[in-house]
């Protein structure tokens, strides 16, 4: 099996989701602009090339999974990756509105993600992977089973 | 600032509102003592101990949980997004969630995650044994 493929630990993205939100919310309530391409980048190096290569989500792996239990659940990779990757769209876009001088639009969009990450590491509820799913099974995409 | 932090106040708030009324539904959806009715003739086939795994298109944990059920009787899967109804009326939260029928459909035994699966098999051997541990199991759900 591909390593794009291979289950994941599903604690890991919402370690990611948590940290997001947290770092999101911080930089709107300082408006600390910086924050949002920042966060940008880090949701696009996991959602582009893998777990292995976002910051955050190599901390849990490397960091803090070994000292939980085994996971109770494995998952798919691809539907918190293209999560990740609709959260890039949103941050680009909001980066994209700051440097346009919109910046109630830019942190209405970041806080979209926040509240949307936050939803997921709070209850492990992730409507971008649902929207996946819908993807997926209009395009017959076989999911890890 | 003192509306930014409202706005983050507001947020928070409904993270734990949506964390409380999740944690809640699950407790009354694992206390939930209904009867369980009986699996649909086609799904059991008239064999003596059937494993119905119900699985979700991006459970990770079916597949090879599927794979382990294989010579311990016949396994069917079943889609709980593509048969709503049946997994609704089985009352499916989580996927795997393995049900364990006889030829007439009933459930004797009801497993939840791939490490329930696991630690079943691990003390079961034959069919019948399996029966009476599934029988016996289910009983302490109740």
């Amino acid at each position: 099996m591909a390593d794009s493929l291979r289950p994941i630990d599903a604690r890991g993205p919402r370690f990611n989701q948590g940290v997001l939100t947290v770092a999101l919310l911080g930089g709107f309530v300082a408006d600390a602009r910086l924050v949002v391409p920042a966060f940008a980048v880090v949701l696009l190096l996991g959602a582009a090339f893998g777990p292995r290569y976002g910051p955050f989500l190599r901390l849990y792996a490397e960091a803090i999974k070994p000292r939980l239990g085994p996971p109770a659940e494995l998952e798919d990779p691809r539907p918190p990756r293209f999560a990740a990757a609709v959260g890039v769209v949103f941050l680009t876009a909001a980066t994209v509105a700051f440097a346009a001088g919109a910046v109630g639009v830019g942190w209405a969009l970041a806080l979209v993600v926040a509240a949307l990450a936050g939803l997921a590491a709070a209850t492990g509820i992730c409507v971008g992977c649902e929207l996946y799913l819908v993807f997926a099974r209009r395009r017959g995409v076989e999911l890890v089973a | 600032m003192t509306l930014r932090l409202l706005i983050v106040a507001a947020l928070l708030a409904a993270f734990v509102a949506f964390r409380i009324a999740y944690d809640r539904r699950r407790r009354r959806i694992a206390s939930d003592d209904r009867p369980v009715p009986r699996l649909p003739g086609h799904l059991v086939d008239g064999a003596e101990a059937t494993w119905v795994v119900f699985t979700t298109p991006y459970c990770a944990s079916c597949g090879p949980v599927v794979d382990r059920l294989q010579g311990h009787g016949p396994v069917i899967t079943v889609d709980a997004t593509r048969d709503p109804d049946l997994a609704e009326a089985f009352r499916i939260r989580s996927a795997p969630t393995v049900l364990l029928a006889d030829a007439a459909g009933a459930v004797h035994g009801r497993f939840v995650g791939a490490a329930a699966v696991d630690a079943y098999l691990q003390t079961g051997s034959s069919a019948s044994e399996r029966r009476g541990l599934a029988r016996s199991r289910a009983e302490r759900i109740g």
